[in-house]
């Protein structure tokens, strides 16, 4: 099983070079319903698989779906009003809690209880995320039960169409854009990728093969400004939470702020993924491309290669590996 | 650290006495009014008795004096101008007993309401924000009229309906009201403004409804029926015909000067139905005793009603993002009312911006309006 995260892919491109190392015979699918509704809108990444690639169409196959089938669409709308009103008192319930614990983290402490109220600061956002994530599968559970996907002959005939294409693949890309559309449609369809395909993935891609999607961005000028975990991926990867566009998108020189969040989520490493970076899992070697690293996870393998590059628990970037 | 240098007016003036051709390369070359540093130069140019600047600047006198150039036909005044301001003039002259007043001759850039156009003043440090400007990359919504009957109004209303690009049946939207709609349309480029924020994922997609009021100075401050026009019939046609979030966090009001009354007073007759306010310039004003308030009658009813929500305030709304230029006679309200919002248990974003009671100003305040209430998903999309 060969995985290989790369950086964004807008201003440094290395996902053709990355293809083009894995030496493989045969088309390459691509994923890119993140994109919505310019999916179709290929021709450039077609071009950099050297025309092999094979749109799976994901995003075009969902609106298909939604317009045939009125049971289902109609669950899906009410699913997705019932999560944005689950988002809506998890932010509320997350950012009284991170607030919380920057209150504690600045708070001056003569006896040494900070430390202990800090961690159980932390343990409350912990906490918060943790209700989030069990209401979010009821939420599954509930909506499984009164719209079981399986049982939509339209959603069953793409479920076909996208199985036998991907048959015929050697392997799969995954682009960036949307990330909750392109866990929708992933989910929808059921894409199993076998686990001996190769996968090459960037920015929201490359979240939705791990099994906890974080959704950050420290500068976006309203709304939560905490990072908030909004769904799990397709799981490839676990026990790693993708962080695209890092440097763009997150106060890493502001340590306190990144040692919280890497406190939160103390089962996962968080992987840094900026302009130029490849993070490949088959040997664990890492490869470098252009100015950027290529991070690589050998068959089997989740553990974070050498080299690449994560947020540690005391808030500064540390790379696998390093002495 | 070198000395300030001379202003270019200063150093006209060392060529006294001035002829035609000089003067002709001087304003040829500057213009009106000269921007340097933090000091505004206007000038005028014609064989008149006596010019001035008008404006409606607190702080800077008005009418504000010209003073003729030596024996010639131009006239000048600096005055100083803080970094990032923006003001609107216009030039009045007087040849014996004739006064006639119009935009800067010397000029081009011109700022347009329903009242006409002005001249634009545009101090150092002041931009238009980039997003206000038409953008081929961004996907336009759309705009579509229509006509509302009205038992409350006893007339039919007309109004126009944004739908965000890609509008779609199958997603729910928030709901933005807007007081003064045509005028915010015209004279604010708001659909320009919706299309690109909500394009840069600053703001989430949503449904705006622009509505005239037909006599405005009834409608607005105070009126039962507008109140009742929106929050009884327009809604919850909307909510029949859009899919809309139909909760009130997904509602909001805004408007501008007594479009701004209109949008509080609004929320204040129909308590927990709106979920915030974006009030711009709102004409707050209040007495603290007695009732002379010196805005004319037309400020009656408002001070009625504002000096009557001071006494008992309360929370009428989850959030309010306010807008003032400091340089309006309104700041002061408005700044008054800050506080006795926020003692309500209401959240309250206050920005204040070095501009006056104008469209351009309230334009420009939008972007960090729209997105405090309607955060766009840029959280979601990681390219």
């Amino acid at each position: 099983m060969t995985t290989i995260l790369l950086g964004p892919q807008r201003f440094t491109t290395t996902v053709g070079a990355t293809v083009r190392s894995l030496k493989l015979d045969g088309p390459i699918a691509m994923i890119n319903s993140g994109w919505e509704e310019r999916e179709s809108e290929d021709a450039e990444l077609a071009g950099h698989l050297d025309g092999r690639g094979v749109n799976l169409q994901l995003h075009h196959r969902m609106m298909d779906v939604l317009e045939k089938d009125e049971h289902f669409a109609a669950a899906a709308l009410l699913f997705r009003d019932r999560q944005d009103e689950l988002r809506a008192f998890y932010g509320i319930r997350l950012q009284a809690a991170i607030d919380a614990v920057q209150a504690v983290a600045h708070r001056s402490s003569l006896h040494a209880i900070g430390p202990a109220a800090l961690e159980s600061a932390v343990d409350a956002v912990r906490a918060v995320d943790a209700w989030y994530a069990a209401e979010l599968d009821d939420l599954y559970r509930s909506v499984r039960a009164t719209a079981p996907l399986d049982e939509s002959g339209t959603i069953g005939w793409h479920r076909g169409e996208i199985g036998a294409v991907l048959d015929g693949c050697a392997g799969v890309v995954i682009a960036g854009g949307n990330v909750r559309t392109l866990l929708r449609t992933l989910r929808v369809f059921d894409v199993e990728i076998r686990p001996e395909l190769p996968v090459v993935a960037w920015s929201a891609g490359a979240m939705a093969l791990t099994d906890e999607v974080v959704l950050f961005h420290d500068h976006a000028p309203h709304g939560v400004t905490a990072a908030e975990v909004f769904d799990r991926g397709l799981g490839r990867l676990p026990g790693i939470i993708a962080l695209p566009h890092a440097k763009r998108r997150l106060r890493l020189e502001e340590h306190d702020r990144m040692s919280i969040m890497a406190r939160r989520f103390p089962d996962h490493r968080l992987t840094l993924l900026d302009d130029g970076a490849v993070v490949r899992f088959p040997d664990h070697r890492l490869t470098l491309l252009d100015d950027g690293a290529v991070v690589r996870f050998p068959d089997g393998a989740t553990d974070l290669p050498a080299g690449a590059r994560y947020i540690g628990l005391d808030g500064h970037i540390a790379v696998v590996g390093a002495a | 650290m070198s000395p300030p240098e001379r202003l270019a007016v200063n150093r006209l003036r060392e060529n006294l006495p001035l002829d035609g051709p000089t003067i002709d390369r001087f304003v040829t070359r500057f213009g009106s009014p000269i921007i340097e540093g933090e000091r505004a130069t206007f000038l005028y140019r014609g064989d008149v008795d006596e010019a001035w600047v008008r404006h409606r600047v607190v702080g800077l006198p008005d009418p504000l004096p010209l003073k003729r150039i030596g024996e010639s036909d131009l006239w000048s005044v600096t005055t100083v101008l803080p970094e990032g301001s923006r003001v609107e003039y216009q030039i009045e002259i007087r040849k014996g007993e004739h006064y006639e007043r119009f935009n800067d001759p010397l000029n081009s850039r011109l700022a347009h309401s329903p009242m006409g156009s002005s001249s634009v003043c545009a101090a150092i440090g002041y931009r238009v924000p980039d997003w206000a400007e038409f953008d081929p990359e961004a996907r336009p919504g759309t705009l579509v009229e229509e006509q509302i009957r009205s038992k409350a109004l006893r007339r039919d209303q007309p109004v126009q309906i944004y739908l965000p690009a890609r509008f779609n049946q199958a997603q729910r939207y928030p709901l933005l009201i807007v007081h003064d709609g045509t005028d915010y349309l015209q004279f604010a480029a708001m659909k320009t403004v919706l299309d690109n924020l909500i394009h840069r994922l600053d703001v989430d997609p949503l449904v705006a409804v622009f509505v005239p009021p037909r006599d405005r100075l009834k409608e607005y401050p105070h009126h039962a029926p507008h109140a009742r026009f929106i929050a009884r019939e327009l809604v919850p046609l909307l909510n029949d015909r859009l899919p809309l979030i139909d909760t009130p966090e997904a509602r909001c009001l805004m408007g501008s000067s007594f479009g701004g009354v209109a949008s509080l007073s609004t929320a204040v007759r129909y308590p927990g139905y709106f979920g915030s306010l974006l009030l711009q310039s709102a004409s707050l004003v209040f007495t603290d005793i007695g009732f002379d308030h010196g805005g004319g009658p037309a400020f009656d009813p408002v001070v009625k009603f504002v000096n009557r929500y001071r006494q008992r305030p309360t929370a009428v709304v989850d959030r309010i993002f306010m807008t003032c230029g400091v340089y309006e006679p309104l700041i002061t309200p408005n700044r008054s009312m800050v506080p006795v919002f926020r003692h309500t248990g209401m959240r309250v974003r206050y920005v204040e911006s070095r501009d006056g009671h104008n469209w351009e100003n309230w334009r420009d305040r939008l972007g960090d309006g729209l997105a405090w209430l309607f955060p766009g998903p840029q959280k979601f999309v990681y390219e």
